[in-house]
């Protein structure tokens, strides 16, 4: 299996009861809030922590984009793709994502997505994704109701641009462009894709049927993310499409320590800053128009593997430190224990690619650093077995052999 | 069930609630929902035929994907109201259907006799910003009413014994179609094409519509060449619930008139 280093990029200096008395955290958040320049400071801090795990083996650096919120500063995470592929030498650079019906003309991402494939050598994955309700309907107003149109006509002009030798014109329903030519074009033939979604049947069909790969990504953990993970590799079986453990990418937050005592000292207040400072408005988060109704009736009908309350109380940082990590919202403890529970998540969810969330909300440099060391040298090593059979058209190649050529056997490419 | 197939546009099947006979009025909702056969439905129907579609993309009636933008909205009613085979009509159009009714106006002035717009979504004022009609559902719903919300608001749902998330899917899309035009701001440019209004215009205004403050009615009334204001006290987004009497009487009057 592969392993994608991330972090939401979260103001690391809110105040203590910002949780508790803003309305909301995305869209309306003060922005008098944060400090310029300690954002600053943060952007660095994340940077040098992925440039760190460039050299302790993970197969990417993995960014996502969000606006106009506390829980990740990166409203361009291409900005900072750019510093990575210029900076690192290994791992690929994730891109998860763009939201493509953000921009228009859309051949903005393609060219934005073009440059960083040949600045990093080809090191690119493109996530695309819809964006969630916050940063699309309320930030960036699009309505709801035209937004999955909008996200399909530009990834099909974004994948043409990419492959057309010959300029031509796009007449679409959002994008007209009588020239589309992009330059520079990727250095991959096939730049790998992955589509985030949340458990809408529509995106299942969309991923099965151009074999991308498939993401879910929550902080709610296993135990909540198990029926939308499994209800996608049913749905695949039932449509007779791909299998491959590698199609299947999942965030997971990881807490390595030298004891359990000492993981729960050094990572227990950040965890809880990381869930209670996030309080997201309603209306904010459920737009109407945003779900399609077969998308909200199988929210609907969905299984519930954790009660309201205990929902509740994560997001209000009221579980304990274990609780949290019965629950699987983490995987907290010793390199031995981190593996075993890592292996069992990977396997029973058949998952290939783990986006492991290494740093969270406010917790030092020092204690992410190494969570870094402890998981990348004592961790990773002994989980590329799982699934490690398997065939990995999601990941870049020029990304898999300098993985495999610098950290060994079973790094990066299938044994 | 209508069915219309527009050339070049698409096919939409439109549930039609119709009742009454005479001279013909099309009714078209707000952006909530149909109303079903509300009172006052009912009783501008006892001496008219009121015709009043449910908009596409809300509950049964389909197409909304099919539109761009809101003048294929007004070419759908003028191939609606031709499809009736009438020669004109009265329209009475509610806050998202007031939009839709007042660029009716404009693109078809042949067949719009008159025009009633009742709490009317469609402009911007910069100097008096109108609030989220999407915000959250108790501040929605506490601007929408002058007084207390009404037990059950008038909607032409009906339960399904065998679905027991049919409100919320009934909901969702109905509102979801609504951001077609109204998100994130109800202004489709409708500003510059009131002036090209022929119909003498009726606007109703429930004064106390904390959705639409009374200054979008009398910009209405200010854009459109021959328009008068009808405002009601004590009514908020929803005159005709809120002040039936007051509703009934100022627009049958005028349509009399």
């Amino acid at each position: 299996m592969k392993f994608h280093w991330f972090a939401q990029h979260y103001y690391t200096k809110l105040p203590q009861d910002f949780g508790d008395t803003v309305r909301s955290s995305w869209v309306t958040p003060p922005a008098s809030v944060a400090d310029p320049t300690q954002v600053g400071e943060d952007y660095h801090m994340y940077l040098r922590l992925m440039q760190q795990a460039d050299g302790l083996g993970w197969d990417s650096l993995l960014l996502n984009e969000h606006h106009q919120t506390s829980l990740a500063m990166t409203p361009s995470p291409n900005l900072l793709a750019a510093v990575l592929a210029a900076t690192t030498e290994n791992a690929a650079i994730t891109l998860c994502g763009n939201s493509l019906a953000l921009y228009n003309p859309p051949v903005r991402v393609a060219e934005e997505m073009a440059m960083l494939d040949a600045l990093s050598g080809g090191r690119l994955i493109a996530g695309i994704v819809f964006g969630t309700p916050m940063d699309t309907a309320f930030s960036y107003g699009v309505p709801p109701i035209e937004l999955r149109e909008r996200f399909h006509e530009a990834r099909e002009l974004i994948l043409r641009a990419w492959r057309e030798p010959e300029p031509f014109a796009f007449n679409g329903k959002y994008t007209q462009l009588r020239y589309v030519n992009t330059w520079p074009r990727p250095v991959q033939d096939d730049v790998p894709i992955w589509i985030p979604g949340s458990g809408s049947p529509e995106t299942w069909d969309v991923v099965n049927d151009n074999d991308y790969c498939y993401g879910y990504l929550s902080f709610s953990g296993k135990q909540s993310a198990a029926p939308i993970v499994g209800g996608f590799w049913d749905y695949t079986q039932s449509q007779g499409a791909d299998m491959n453990p590698n199609r299947m990418a999942f965030t997971q937050i990881i807490c390595t320590a030298d004891s359990e005592a000492e993981a729960e000292r050094q990572y227990s207040d950040a965890v809880k800053y990381f869930y209670r400072q996030n309080p997201t408005a309603i209306e904010f988060a459920t737009p109407p128009g945003y779900n399609t109704p077969s998308a909200i009736k199988a929210n609907l009908t969905r299984a519930k593997t954790q009660s309201a309350e205990e929902r509740l109380k994560a997001t209000r940082g009221e579980l304990s430190f274990w609780e949290y990590d019965e629950l699987g919202y983490i995987i907290a403890g010793t390199p031995e224990r981190v593996e075993q529970r890592v292996r069992e998540l990977a396997t029973e969810l058949r998952i290939g690619q783990l986006i492991t969330c290494m740093h969270v909300g406010d917790l030092p440099e020092e204690v992410a650093a190494q969570n870094n060391t402890l998981f990348g040298t004592q961790v990773i090593p002994k989980l590329r077995d799982v699934w490690g059979e398997e065939e990995d058209r999601w990941t870049p190649k020029v990304s898999q052999e300098r993985v495999a050529a610098k950290f060994g056997n079973g790094a990066g490419l299938p044994v | 069930m209508t069915t219309l197939e527009i050339p070049h546009v698409g096919r939409f099947d439109v549930q039609v609630w119709e009742s009454g006979s005479g001279e013909p009025l099309l009714y078209l909702h707000g952006y909530e929902r149909h109303p079903g056969g509300a009172g006052f439905l009912r009783r501008l129907a006892e001496d008219r035929r009121v015709l009043a579609p449910e908009q596409p993309g809300y509950g049964r009636s389909t197409g909304v994907e099919s539109f761009t933008d809101v003048l294929d909205v007004a070419l759908f009613y003028r191939e609606l109201v031709e499809s009736w085979g009438v020669d004109g009509i009265d329209v009475v159009g509610h806050s998202l259907g007031g939009m839709f009714a007042a660029e009716l106006a404009v693109v078809a002035p042949h067949l719009v006799r008159k025009l009633v717009l009742v709490n009317a979504f469609g402009l911007w004022l910069e100097e008096q910003p109108a609030p989220d009609p999407f915000g959250a559902a108790d501040e929605v719903k506490a601007a929408k009413w002058h007084g207390e919300a009404p037990k059950s608001e008038p909607t032409n749902f009906e339960p399904d014994p065998d679905d027991p998330h049919a409100a919320i899917l009934f909901a969702a899309q109905n509102l979801g179609s609504a951001t077609k035009f109204m998100w994130p701001i109800a202004d489709r440019g409708l500003r510059r094409r009131l002036p090209l209004i022929d119909a003498p215009t009726l606007v109703v205004h429930g004064t106390s519509d904390g959705l639409l403050p009374l200054a979008y009615a009398e910009e209405f009334v200010r854009l459109i060449p021959d328009a008068r204001l009808a405002p009601i006290e004590r009514a908020g987004h929803y005159p005709m619930v809120e002040r039936e009497d007051e509703f009934v009487t100022a627009v049958t009057d005028f349509l009399k008139g």
